[in-house]
């Protein structure tokens, strides 16, 4: 039951769910400028508790980085988010990253779209904190996010409203 | 109308830091700027665009620039890729 109502929440407009289990926290926190004063637009962080990335709504992969530390998703209503894994992660060069989609492929949320290693990525020295953005934020007249708590996997952490 | 060629010289090509930056640089110009490699023609300004590029070190991107201010632009975006692509 509580899947089918998740399954009507991922088709509801301008509605973003959680891509990552963990504590979701303000993007002003996060110590990457990129990130923390809004340059690729705005959005939430999340501290991962479990390094796995699913889809935040319905719709397609724009791209999936070829170094897998990040992954683009355009939703079936417009909204273009960024899942960016760790900061600086693209050293890595895929090291602790395991894609499951691709580009252009079509995505329901809740579909897996990459794994990662916690651990492994931590122990590297990379702060291993997740922003999710709304690259076209200009777009939207509001977006309200939901921060200070931990969420699950299609949580709904953010509404866009044009 | 005005052109800008750059080789990305950053080892890890315009990822996601370099392309936000890039993005807001163009943001602040009316004229038009397109960016395009072998592979597409992308809105300069807009960030899942310039992203989707995936463009490395070692290729070339070619912007063009269409407007009142593309003069100032041009140099403007010559400039930010010397310094930071």
């Amino acid at each position: 039951m509580i899947d089918i109502l998740k399954g009507l929440f991922g088709n509801k407009k301008g509605v973003i769910q959680s891509p990552i289990e963990g504590k979701a926290v303000p993007i002003s926190t996060v110590s990457d400028p990129t990130f923390g004063e809004e340059i690729l637009g705005k959005g939430i962080a999340i501290q991962p508790a479990k390094g796995r990335v699913v889809s935040p709504v319905d719709g397609t992969v724009a791209l999936m980085f070829d170094t897998k530390h990040a992954v683009s998703i355009v939703s079936d209503d417009g909204a273009e988010i960024l899942i960016h894994i760790g900061l600086d992660t693209v050293k890595l060069k895929g090291k602790h990253f395991t894609a499951h989609a691709k580009a252009d492929d079509k995505v329901k949320a809740g579909d897996l779209l990459l794994e990662f290693d916690i651990d492994k990525i931590a122990a590297e020295g990379y702060d291993v904190i997740a922003p999710v953005i709304i690259c076209n934020t200009s777009d939207y007249a509001t977006i309200d996010t939901v921060t200070g708590k931990n969420v699950k996997e299609r949580d709904r952490i953010m509404v866009l409203k044009k | 109308m005005q052109e800008v060629r750059h080789v990305i010289n950053d080892e890890l090509g315009l990822h996601a830091r370099p392309a936000g930056l890039l993005v807001k640089t163009a943001g602040a110009f009316g004229c038009m700027i397109k960016v395009r490699n072998a592979a597409k023609e992308v809105d300069a300004k807009r960030i899942m665009g310039v992203m989707g590029l995936g463009a490395k070190q070692g290729d070339e991107v070619m912007f063009t620039f269409e407007g009142e201010d593309e003069v100032d632009a041009a140099e403007t975006v010559a400039k930010f890729l010397q310094e930071n692509l």
